[in-house]
């Protein structure tokens, strides 16, 4: 009977334990839901070692479609837009359409088996409470159990849902980047003037886009592959894109955990290439590029620097 | 000399004795190196924190035939460095200590952190602004911009800090 109990004891416990993680992972479907779905606008501060910036965004949802600026505040005025997939930057008073993916717009895309690798991957905590731009919000953290990821806190609003702060930590608790908002605006009263003048920007963009970039990415199975990845790494894309100033398409393929995202670009060499290898950085990116056979390979992650140092070496061409 | 000095640190001499051999030693280099050593044998020993020995000198020696590490990459790669020439004082006193204590150290093995310069390839500062497609490319399938919505696209804009506008 005793023993009977006891093992009743510890289904329960393992019970309660997934029901909690699950919880903690709901968070994770709500900010991705609420990133999405609601209205606002605010200002928000991003920095990493001695750099910050401020900039402003505001976002807002029509018929199930997004809109979305980011306006940086500080330095040269650049702004980004993004609607429907598609992304338009304005800089120096030029425009230039960055990005076009034929995707659908992808509302939360943090897919079930996404939240499991997740959990393999990353021990989940609740971290209390805190206030962010005057808002209540619950802190979480997300804790990898291996080197080969940073950690991240997030602070989500209670209400709304809406991530409000996050910090991006390296394995000696460093702080690598963060991003939180000073100022915030959640609802209707969001300013959408601007929605019509970037349409119209649109529309006049389209006629001075290069031909390269109006054709679109294409889904293929290259044969190239990343034997290095770290665990619970799993493919969500590979493609061939047209790539600014490339003559050549790009191959694209995309790992992510659940958290971060790594992207090998892989492409034929430019033969007057003189930058051969090298690791940089901004924030929690990290990008490494090497010349290997004529071959151009670029790691691209939020995570640490050894990872895409390690992915890149990685890669290899394993045949259809 | 040493006999007694061992003794006065074991506290087993009379007062009277203490005195008189405080005296000596103060005029006796050697009896003063004794002194520093006997009492760094015993900070070794206990394994402190903190080791008190006057190193100084010999560290800035070392650190002169010290290479600089790595070309600085903002603050992330100086604290690094921070701690390579932190590493390299650390090795330098580990050598110092066990070598003085005689024991067989390789001394290949300390100093490995400490690459000539131009082994290095430098490391860029920042992603260049002519990486700044794949930073676009990358950033639309990441999983944080389902976190941190648009916001996360601040990590896309690069321009050099010498753009003019036009």
């Amino acid at each position: 009977m005793k023993l009977w109990l006891g093992v009743c004891g510890l289904l329960l416990a393992a019970n309660a334990c997934a029901a909690e993680m699950q919880s903690k992972l709901d968070w994770l479907k709500t900010v991705a839901f609420a990133s999405h779905q609601t209205d606002y606008s605010g200002v928000f501060v991003y920095q990493y070692g001695s750099h910050v910036e401020t900039s402003r965004i505001v976002h807002v949802t029509e018929k199930d479609s997004e809109y979305e600026k980011l306006e940086s505040m500080d330095g040269p005025k650049h702004e980004i837009i993004r609607h429907h997939g598609q992304v338009w930057l304005f800089g120096n008073h030029k425009m230039v359409q960055a990005d076009s993916q034929q995707t659908k717009i992808r509302f939360p895309a943090l897919l079930p088996d996404q939240l499991s690798t997740l959990s393999e991957n990353y021990q989940v905590k609740e971290a209390g409470t805190g206030r962010v731009a005057g808002y209540n919000t619950q802190v979480i953290l997300f804790q990898p159990k291996d080197n080969l990821r940073y950690s991240h806190k997030i602070w989500v609003h209670t209400d709304s849902g809406l991530l409000l702060k996050s910090e991006v930590l390296n394995d000696k608790n460093q702080v690598v980047e963060q991003y939180t908002f000073t100022q915030l605006k959640i609802g209707s009263e969001v300013d959408r003037s601007w929605i019509v003048s970037s349409n119209a920007m649109g529309a006049t963009i389209k006629d001075k886009v290069k031909p390269s970039l109006n054709s679109t990415s294409k889904n293929v199975n290259s044969g190239w592959v990343a034997d290095a990845l770290p665990s619970g790494f799993k493919k969500t894309m590979e493609i061939l894109r047209p790539m600014h100033g490339k003559h050549a398409p790009v191959l694209q393929m995309v790992f992510t955990d659940g958290l971060s995202a790594i992207s090998i670009f892989i492409e034929p060499a430019d033969s007057d290439e003189d930058d051969n290898e090298g690791l940089s950085s901004r924030g929690a990116v990290n990008l490494y590029h090497k010349v290997v056979n004529k071959t151009l390979l670029n790691v691209v992650g939020e995570v640490p620097s050894l990872t895409v140092m390690q992915v890149l070496d990685s890669v290899r061409y394993n045949g259809k | 000399m040493k006999h007694e000095i061992s003794t006065l640190m074991d506290g087993e001499l009379f007062e009277d004795e203490t005195d008189i051999l405080f005296d000596q030693i103060k005029r006796d280099p050697d009896a003063q190196r004794d002194w520093a050593v006997y009492h760094l044998i015993g900070d070794v020993l206990r394994q402190p924190d903190y080791i008190h020995q006057d190193i100084g000198a010999q560290v800035r020696e070392r650190m002169q035939n010290e290479p600089v590490v790595l070309a600085p990459r903002g603050r992330l790669l100086k604290q690094k460095a921070r701690m390579f020439a932190l590493s390299a004082a650390a090795s330098v006193l580990a050598v110092g200590v066990v070598a003085w204590m005689s024991l067989q150290i390789n001394p290949e093995a300390a100093p490995l952190m400490a690459m000539k310069p131009s082994d290095i390839r430098t490391v860029n500062l920042q992603i260049q602004p002519r990486s700044n497609d794949y930073l676009m490319a990358h950033q639309e399938f990441s999983p944080s911009n389902d976190m941190n919505g648009g916001a996360s696209y601040v990590r896309t804009v690069i321009y050099n800090a010498e753009e003019k506008p036009q």
